[in-house]
């Protein structure tokens, strides 16, 4: 370990991710996270644990669909997936076809209900990526070598500046495991 | 020994102010008239202050201290990457221009990393031909202790370090403001404002000292006296460059390519002397402009 200390590195670097979240929208994605550094080493390794499982919802889990006089009408109940389910209509139906009644209410015109229902979203993919940008923003910059541990609730990356060691890689599954098993105990 | 201010006033009687700076043996650095209203940038010999003050009072006008006016600052961050830049490098950058100076915001090659972090040749050659060079480092107290001090200890300018961590001091730099460290939005918080004002001051200091060095054995002329007669060059007119002419401590940077010029600014009369006599005319390492340095009375008479 480094002899010198490093308090006000993590201070700032704590201060930094709250920050970075915060801008990309994704304080809610994270509800916990774990810095570990050692400059003499070196070698640079955050932990976070993401907010909501990766699995795909049907649009029948988070809406009630009701078929319409052209096309399909969507009341959504879980207004946290309303971005995503407005972006994929947008892809499937076009923007002409999804008219916003209200916050809550859609009408996709040319769309049939029962197709509207089974309709599956993974906003995951897109959450998750930010997160990696907000990861990439505060990750040192020379630090390029890394190893990352993924699941659907945690992501642990590891960076060093040379060769990654594997007593480095070790630290990290063990962080990786120990954010899981923090979940569960939460849970 | 020269300070440097501003007066903040309007038109009206201006020439008497002038016709004073140079009754006292002081210059005007520059002018900017906006309608009615002119800031001038002068330099007057420091024990003449009350009498410019005087006659201020009696224009209506207000008198600014400009530290750092008439020079050239490097502020450097180890690279443009975003973990570096914009904040708070810009920041500082910003603040130094509040304090009159002129400043360039630079980012080295392979400055990125801790072990691998280094700065080349062609770098410290660009940061020496500023009159003192600010590094804002980063988080780590181990990798500015152990690498990062590498960037600046064969530096000539004056530096100052910017860093996070509370270092207590550092080897070869003048100054050193601890506390800032990186940054993801402005410095606008009331404890930033105060590091910005610090590395201000720390700046002003270095800048101080180079200037008394420089009184010991003063130059020929004061850049700013050049700065007029290559002003009427006319590339220099024609020039479209925000600042044409930068003045330094020990002479002037002219943002005129230098295989053209350097002929037509030699022969630049000054108190009767060719202008190659009495300073030595060189390339810039930033492309398309010409480095002044001004000998001085002492090179210039032993000659």
């Amino acid at each position: 370990m480094s002899e010198h200390d490093e308090s006000f590195a993590y201070r700032n670097f704590d201060t930094i991710l709250r920050q970075v979240m915060a801008e990309l929208n994704v304080t809610r994605m994270v509800t916990d996270y774990r810095i570990k550094a050692d400059p003499d080493a070196p070698y640079f390794l955050i932990s976070l644990r993401l907010g909501r499982a990766r699995s795909s919802i049907k649009v029948s889990d988070m809406a009630i669909v009701e078929p319409a006089q052209d096309g399909g009408k969507i009341t959504i109940t879980d207004e946290n997936w309303a971005p995503a389910l407005l972006t994929r209509l947008w892809q499937e139906y076009g923007r002409d076809a999804v008219e916003q009644l209200t916050r809550f209410e859609l009408i996709v015109h040319g769309a049939n209900a029962d197709v509207l229902e089974d309709m599956e979203l993974d906003p995951g993919e897109e959450l998750r990526s930010k997160v990696l940008d907000a990861v990439w923003r505060i990750f040192p910059e020379g630090f390029k070598v890394r190893h990352n541990l993924v699941d659907d609730q945690v992501m642990t990356i590891l960076g060093t500046e040379h060769d990654m060691e594997d007593e480095w890689v070790r630290i990290a599954e063990e962080l990786h495991e120990e954010m899981h098993h923090e979940r569960k105990e939460d849970d | 020994m020269y300070e440097v201010l501003m007066f903040d006033g309007g038109v009206y009687k201006i020439n008497e102010l002038y016709e004073l700076i140079e009754d006292v043996g002081g210059f005007v650095i520059q002018k900017t008239q906006v309608q009615v209203q002119i800031t001038v940038t002068l330099a007057i010999p420091e024990e003449e202050r009350p009498v410019i003050e005087a006659k201020t009072v009696e224009l209506g006008g207000k008198l600014i201290d400009v530290p750092l006016a008439g020079t050239e600052i490097a502020v450097v961050a180890p690279t443009l990457g975003r973990h570096h830049m914009p904040h708070p490098t810009c920041d500082i950058a910003e603040q130094l221009r509040r304090a009159g100076a002129i400043t360039v915001v630079m980012g080295l090659a392979r400055g990125k990393g801790r072990r691998t972090a280094q700065i080349s040749a062609d770098e410290k050659a660009v940061i020496e031909e500023y009159d003192a060079a600010i590094f804002v480092l980063g988080n780590f107290k181990d990798c500015i202790l152990e690498h990062k001090v590498k960037l600046f200890e064969d530096l000539e300018v004056p530096v100052v370090v910017v860093c996070g961590p509370e270092v207590g001091s550092l080897p070869s730099c003048e100054g050193l403001v601890c506390g800032v460290g990186r940054k993801v939005e402005r410095m606008r918080r009331e404890e930033e404002i105060h590091k910005l004002e610090e590395v201000s001051a720390q700046v002003e200091k270095v800048v101080r000292q180079k200037r008394q060095e420089l009184d010991e054995d003063p130059l020929f002329v004061h850049p700013a006296e050049i700065k007029d007669r290559i002003a009427e060059l006319e590339a220099v007119q024609q020039s479209l460059r925000p600042a044409p002419i930068v003045l330094h401590l020990d002479g002037l940077r002219v943002k005129i390519p230098y295989d053209e010029w350097k002929d037509q600014i030699a022969d630049v009369e000054v108190y009767g002397r060719r202008l190659g006599d009495i300073a030595e005319i060189t390339d810039s390492r930033l492309g398309g402009s010409t480095l002044i340095r001004i000998k001085t009375r002492a090179e210039v008479e032993s000659r």
